[in-house]
């Protein structure tokens, strides 16, 4: 897996989530960073870092600066 | 006919001619989604898509656009499938007055079969997971029932949720998924977190076709889903007892996914391609820990493809959106004769009305941005005469562009709540709503030159059924 990097966020460690269960077809890898989810068998605009769209691509800014949706409330005290 | 589970509804689907079986082999990704983007695009009344031999799975069983056409729509309800859409709506609003039908609680179900838990509950053992769309994120379930209970009410039967939610797959045992801050289990989130615990929950997949129905229904926080299911049934809806969190799940679903939404922890989630159109995502939303999963032998996959509408969730979530919006206007107008909002789940809606006396439609225009579903939708309120019929574009064009004074009829009201999910929305959430009153002015409303419309020939309706009866025998 030393070779594979994310499409959308170019991360280098790169997780083995699912094999298919008929041996060999495909894999399933996630990556580590933007958690980023792809079947090794998809069109390489989804798998291949230089075929993925650049709407689509995430920076580290992008994934920094992600809103918390809904925000954590406050815990409730006193009870 | 009132179906206990998602089989039986596939074998009526396919005597009717309903559901169409693929035999090629496909691939996971991109054909699946492909095709089910396709069934949106040969016009009206596709069919059901089946696949069961799809690269690299053993005994994958996926089933695609099950809701997806009027006809397969009236066939859940256990109408004729030629039922007409408005025809469809009214007899679903004419149910709706059945409501609550108390469920049947059975302890038989079918996904007791088989279970799998702790380290061994693993997502991709049991369902042939794949991707819709080029931008989203990972896999989801895009059409599971959610049942959730509010943590300071937990035997309160009425506040336990069912609703149906975007769900990502983020590992073997794990998801994310999105709560709308307006939604129950939002709600039930809220309360559990204040409280720093995880809230149990239950994902249901693969269920009966009136669950789904009822799941991506706009309902009141108190009115149990399944109560609404036995209404809309017209038979108690059978209901089984989820043996981890002891909730209460459909008795005939395929699958049933366990776990706890985890208090106080959020995921980077997304994109997806959402209802709208348009993707959202790239936040960090609650994630869910799967500690058992239960299911059917050889479970069937139920997956929905969404995009660029119209797809399979306008005509799920089409007549559903109508009916509330139609019942609330009619409990105070009942001149109200029709309601269409089946536009990007009712960001646009048309009304048709009798009117009272001049500027009527208008009122009940405004009154329809303020029911409970139209506060975050209803972005769009065409209002049209009593003998338009909503549910008919050519007529609704026709009165909209004959009927209306730009100068008097249409009206902007600014700074108005909405779905964040709305991309037209700024910030999210915000928007202008446009109310175009398309009626004709009735006094003392006195303008234009409306005296003398052309109605149709009294003997039209006749003359309807004569061409109807010929068309029928010639096709024979
Ligand atoms: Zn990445």
């Amino acid at each position: 897996m030393s070779t594979v990097i994310c499409p959308r966020c170019a991360y280098e460690t790169v997780d083995h989530v699912a094999t298919s269960p008929v041996p060999g077809v495909w894999d399933v890898l996630q990556c580590g960073r933007c958690l980023y989810m792809w079947r090794t068998t998809e069109p390489e605009r989804r798998t291949r870092r230089d075929a993925y769209p650049e709407a689509f691509r995430l920076t580290p800014e992008d994934i920094a600066a992600a809103q918390e949706v809904p925000a954590i409330p406050p815990l409730r005290t006193g009870r | 006919m009132a179906y206990d589970d998602l089989r039986g509804f596939l074998d009526t689907l396919e005597r009717e001619g309903r559901l169409l079986r693929v035999p090629d082999e496909v691939l996971p990704e991109p054909d699946l989604a492909a095709a089910a983007n396709a069934a949106g695009r040969i016009g009206e009344g596709a069919p059901a898509l089946w696949f069961d031999n799809v690269t690299g799975f053993t005994g994958a069983r996926i089933v695609l656009n099950v809701h997806g056409s009027w006809p397969n729509h009236a066939l859940a309800l256990g109408l004729p499938k030629d039922t007409p859409i408005r025809e469809q709506v009214e007899e679903f609003a004419r149910r709706w007055d059945d409501f609550p039908v108390a469920p049947e609680r059975r302890e038989d179900a079918p996904w007791r079969e088989n279970t799998v838990e702790g380290p061994d509950a693993d997502l991709f053992q049991v369902l042939p997971l794949f991707r819709l769309n080029d931008g989203d994120g990972g896999f989801y379930l895009d059409k599971a029932a959610v049942v959730s209970r509010d943590p300071d009410a937990p035997d309160d039967f009425g506040r336990q949720n069912v609703g149906i939610y975007r769900i990502e797959v983020m590992g073997r045992n794990r998801l994310a998924f999105q709560p709308v801050p307006v939604h129950d289990v939002a709600i039930h989130l809220r309360k559990a977190e204040e409280r720093g615990e995880d809230l149990p929950i239950a994902i249901t997949l693969g269920n009966d076709p009136v669950i789904s129905i009822v799941a991506g229904m706009p309902m009141a926080y108190d009115q149990s889903e399944y109560a609404m299911a036995g209404a809309l049934r017209g038979a108690p809806a059978p209901i089984a007892t989820a043996p981890l969190t002891g909730f209460d799940v459909p008795w005939g679903s395929e699958v049933v996914v366990e776990g706890v939404i985890e208090g106080r922890r959020r995921e980077l989630e997304g994109p997806f391609g959402e209802f709208t159109g348009h993707y959202s995502g790239g936040r960090r939303m609650p994630v869910i820990r799967v500690d058992r999963v239960s299911y059917r032998t050889d479970p069937i996959f139920e997956s929905l493809y969404l995009g660029m509408p119209w797809t399979e969730i306008d005509y799920l979530v089409g007549p559903n959106t109508c009916v509330p919006v139609l019942k609330q206007l009619r409990a105070e107008f009942p001149e109200v004769q029709a309601v269409n909002a089946m536009y990007t789940h009712g960001l646009l809606g048309i009304i048709s009305t009798r009117k009272r006396y001049g500027g009527f439609a208008k009122a009940v225009g405004m009154r329809a941005m303020t029911t409970p579903h139209g506060l975050g939708y209803l972005k769009v309120v065409i209002v049209v005469d009593e003998d338009v019929d909503p549910f008919d574009l050519r007529q609704v064009m026709w009165a909209v562009s004959a009927k209306v004074d730009p100068a008097v009829d249409v009206i902007t009201v600014p700074g108005l709540p909405v779905v964040p999910l709305d991309p037209a929305s700024s910030p999210p959430g915000m928007i202008a709503k446009l109310l175009v009153d398309a009626t004709t002015p009735v006094f003392p409303d006195d303008r234009g030159h409306f005296g003398s419309p052309v109605r149709d020939l009294p003997e039209t309706g006749e003359w309807v059924r004569r061409l109807q009866a010929l068309r029928s025998e010639g096709v024979r």
